[in-house]
């Protein structure tokens, strides 16, 4: 699994060499097929002839961009033009996209190769990425889950000893957790800064595109480049994450989101701090509001968006069609979307009508939305005293799959105590390794205030040393 | 016993409340860049990912648009919001791409203004912006079709919803309020051309349940929907029939409303604000820049003709509430000539012209030239009033020749001299019909006035011939 350098080691030295390139391209690829036949199911979609031709478009290419030739996977709902793109659900089966994601032309720009797409939870909706048909499989152990919802996509970064990175989503802990289980490294930038043109919605006033690589320089290489303008998202804030140091003279540890998290989780995130503790002065904080109310703020937002996303999913203009003639349009719908859309995918949207049905939208929907404000300010108190705040990012080891069919749906939303916080402010984050236990990798999550991905970035450096 | 003490005969208390989609003048669609040009273009051709809905794509509001709601709320005396935003409307059906309508639902861009209607003040309540849904096409006809086609063209198109509150006290009075909603939208050039306004139009009577007749298209037919609906409400009543809370539709060809469904409750939306758009903040700066930028609206104009040129409140009045021919009339000005005679040339000839051939002025192709012409020969007393009319009735819907050279040509000219010697011969041949008016038969003069107009193949002007004939007798 082990390479020592960088992207941008590789990138320098491919804009001399091409065959560089083809051989790290050829060789991802055999991977890539390694893990198909092993069925660990990483690989949503895979197009070996357009992969291949994007190739000889790079060879022949003059301008040698900042990913020149580093082949990139795709959590499966980003829109890649003409590469099947479903979100996980069978009810995009056959969806090709007419056109590119924000992200992904400025990938293409900077001279990346769209390697394939990668499997998710359905529309994003899970913690274990086990709510699709292809479940991925842990590459520390196959009887595990990898995390979700952008699963494979830290699962493959883990997996491949090639030149890579991801582009994963996160609305409530998608990048971060994943990370966390296949022991990578992510940042999941604040809400706006990376365009989510192109992003098939979970909840659009959550949803961020982030990268997930091997090391911090991939991670803060690939989020330069996606990061920046984009005039066809209305909430993108217009700025660019550029690669450089970040001041950080005080980190405190988030004291209560340690409550819930297993003990072999906590003691590999304190031993992890306590080497910190040389560098730069820790302190404790608590966050009692978001402890109580991000959880249930998080779900009823998220749900409330998603269900009004999901409408637009009824087999009438593309994804699977059925039989319409002779039908209500009432009927039809009903029927496309009671034999398509998942168990998981239907509570959802009857929680998130629920929410916002009159009656009840002030007392859910709207309250949510107020607590949301309350829940960011009690953030930008202690960023007033400290730069960065610590979690752990999962409060256990990757679980294994039979562990995870026991859970409630319930304990299954509650997995997500540590990164919700965060996602739910539109704080950025990183989750870096902190360590093993019994083989297994813990995560650290960093959270930062708006627009300072800089400290993660140094953070994330910080973390390596040793 | 007085009338309102006669339970037979008390008199039907009506509230009339409009809400009007009106579509905005911009050059693409609200929420893409889409062209809003859709008139030849085949089906479905003019469409992108945003306005199918496809998954991935996302709305960015047209600045345009917010522009024109923002004239038509200032010209409505609303109050503009500082900060609007839009939401999600959910409801699953066909024609709405992404079965939820991009609307605005707590707070409009804006709201509290009203319009004057003669005396009385009618209230608005709000405008606010939303998208336009498909056009459904249904092969064989509403409801006999087994399936229906969809032309997401118009998928997209900006619309303003102005709603009233319930002040109309008759179908007449709100067909007068749509008249003078169009000449303040057309004033400010906001309107899209070619696209009919639409109205939902609610009625109750005696404090009675709502009636909402929706979706009616243009405004004689929503004055019939109302009329036929407060004729059946009437009816019902007097038969004692509790009237329902229901939707009706009305059929345009029939002149009658037919429920559409019952509507025990109002239907949940399940609103939320639109996670994909950002609040649009305005400082007043802003707003007041664009009431700067207002263009004069019909009352001021109003006021302007009758001080500027003399013109009476009424013919002011009659050219002011169309804004083509005020302008027609602003054009003719500023070749400096007679007011009057301009202005009875167009309130009186050309718009009943017009309203004949139900023609519109901008359908019409008018040259100042010609016109000025004409009025130059009415000024100059050289062409009857019958010819002036017959000449302009050529212009607009015969062969288009100008009315001078048709007047020419055709020998309709009054010449001075000709009259003279006209009535001469007349009066020489008429010995009797002289006599008789010398022995005081004032009658026989019309006799003679109308030989000498036959004469002159109606191109003198009566009024003089009967001076001159007079004049002629009496000497």
């Amino acid at each position: 699994m082990g390479r020592k350098e960088s992207l941008k080691f590789f990138v320098e030295n491919s804009k001399k060499d091409f065959s560089l390139v083809e051989e790290n391209l050829h060789k991802i690829i055999l991977e890539l097929n390694a893990s198909q036949n092993k069925k660990l199911n990483y690989i949503e979609e895979y197009d070996e002839k357009n992969v291949l031709q994007q190739l000889n478009d790079l060879k022949k290419n003059s301008s040698k961009g900042k990913l020149f030739g580093v082949p990139l996977t795709i959590k499966d709902s980003i829109c890649v033009k003409d590469l099947e793109t479903k979100a996980g659900s069978k009810i995009l089966k056959g969806y090709k996209p007419l056109f590119d994601a924000t992200v992904i032309k400025k990938a293409r720009e900077e001279g990346a190769i769209i390697l394939a797409k990668t499997t998710q939870d359905e529309f994003g909706f899970g913690t274990f990425s086990t709510n699709t048909e292809k479940i991925p499989k842990n590459p520390f152990d196959n009887e595990r889950s990898c995390g979700g919802s952008s699963g494979s996509s830290a699962a493959f970064t883990a997996y491949t000893s090639r030149y890579h990175a991801s582009i994963g989503e996160s609305t409530g802990g998608s990048i971060a957790c994943p990370s966390s289980f296949c022991g990578v490294t992510s940042i999941t930038p604040t809400y706006g800064l990376v365009s989510r043109y192109g992003l098939i919605d979970y909840a659009n006033s959550l949803d961020k595109i982030g990268s997930i690589g091997r090391n911090i320089e991939d991670v803060a290489l690939l989020l330069n480049v996606i990061s920046g303008e984009d005039n066809f998202d209305s909430t993108n804030i217009g700025k660019k994450f550029e690669i450089e140091e970040g001041s950080i003279q005080k980190i405190a540890i988030v004291k209560n989101f340690f409550e819930n998290c297993s003990d072999e989780v906590k003691k590999i995130v304190l031993e992890k701090i306590d080497k910190l503790k040389e560098f730069v002065k820790i302190e404790e904080v608590e966050l009692p509001l978001n402890s109580e109310y991000a959880l249930s703020a998080y779900y009823i937002i998220a749900t409330s968006e998603a269900s009004t996303n999901l409408a637009k999913l009824s087999g009438l203009r593309y994804g699977v069609q059925g039989d319409v003639v002779g039908k209500h349009f009432d009927d039809y719908f009903s029927e496309i979307r009671s034999n398509y859309f998942s168990e998981e995918t239907k509570r959802r949207i009857i929680l998130g009508t629920f929410t916002r049905m009159s009656g009840f939208r002030d007392a859910y929907y709207l309250k949510a939305l107020r607590v949301r404000t309350k829940l960011i300010n009690e953030f930008n108190q202690q960023f007033k005293k400290y730069d960065l705040l610590l979690t752990p990012t999962m409060p256990m080891v990757p679980p294994k799959f039979s562990e995870i069919e026991k859970m409630t749906p319930l304990e299954n939303f509650a997995m997500d105590l540590c990164t919700i916080p965060a996602n739910l402010a539109g704080l950025p984050h990183s989750s870096c390794n902190a360590g093993f236990s019994k083989g297994l990798p813990v995560g650290l999550m960093a959270i930062a205030p708006h627009l300072q991905e800089q400290k993660l970035y140094s953070f994330g450096k910080v973390m390596e040393l040793e | 016993m007085n009338e309102t003490n006669n339970p037979n005969k008390k008199m039907t208390s009506v509230m009339i409340g409009l809400e009007i989609h009106v579509y905005l003048n911009t050059k693409s669609k609200l929420f893409c860049s889409c062209s809003t040009d859709i008139i030849n273009a085949e089906p479905n051709s003019v469409t992108c990912p945003v306005c199918l809905a496809h998954p991935g794509s996302k709305p960015v509001l047209n600045a345009k648009a917010v522009e024109h709601a923002i004239k038509v709320g200032l010209a409505l005396n609303c109050k503009i919001n500082n900060n609007f935003f839009f939401s999600r409307k959910t409801y699953f059906y066909p024609d709405m791409s992404a079965n939820y309508q991009i609307t605005q639902y707590e707070v409009p861009v804006a709201e509290n203004g009203f319009i004057k209607l003669g005396e009385k003040k009618v209230r608005i309540r709000r405008a606010h912006l939303e998208l336009d849904p498909a056009a459904l096409i249904h092969p064989q006809g509403l409801g006999k079709s087994n399936y229906s086609l969809i032309d997401y063209n118009r998928s997209g198109f900006p619309l303003l919803e102005i709603v009233t509150e319930p002040d109309f006290s008759s179908p007449l009075e709100a067909r007068g309020f749509l008249n003078q909603l169009e000449t303040i939208l057309s004033y400010l050039n906001v309107l899209m051309p070619n696209m009919t306004m639409k109205a939902d139009c609610n009625i109750s009577i005696n404090g009675g349940n709502r009636v909402e007749i929706k979706n009616v298209s243009g405004f004689q037919a929503a004055e019939k929907a109302l009329a036929f609906e407060l004729a059946r409400q009437k009816q019902q009543e007097k038969v004692g029939n509790k009237i329902e809370q229901c939707t009706r539709l009305f059929n345009a060809d029939t002149g009658q409303t037919v429920e559409a469904r019952k509507k025990e409750t109002e239907e949940d939306y399940g609103y939320i604000f639109d996670p994909d758009l950002v609040k649009v903040f305005l400082n007043n700066k802003q707003i007041e820049k664009i009431r700067n930028e207002m263009p004069e609206l019909p009352q001021q104009k109003i006021q302007r003709f009758v001080s500027e040129y003399n013109l009476n409140e009424y013919e002011s009045n009659v050219l002011c509430n169309n804004f083509d021919l005020s302008k027609l009339f602003e054009e003719l000005m500023q070749k400096k000539v007679d007011a009057k005679i301009t202005s009875n040339l167009l309130t009186r000839e050309l718009l009943s012209i017009l309203n004949h051939d139900s023609l519109k002025l901008n359908q019409v192709k008018i040259k100042i030239n010609d016109l000025q012409e004409l009025i130059l020969l009415i000024k100059n007393g050289k062409v009857s009033d019958k010819n002036v009319k017959q000449s302009l009735i050529n212009y607009i819907s015969g062969d288009n020749t100008p009315p001078k050279e048709y007047l020419e040509k055709n020998g309709l000219l009054i010449k001075e001299i000709d009259l003279e010697s006209i009535i001469n011969n007349v009066l020489e041949k008429n010995n009797n019909a002289v006599l008789d008016y010398k022995k005081g038969n004032n009658k026989v003069i019309n006799f003679l006035a109308g030989l000498v107009m036959r004469e002159t193949k109606g191109s003198a002007r009566i009024e003089e011939v009967l001076e001159k004939l007079k004049q002629k007798i009496s000497e």
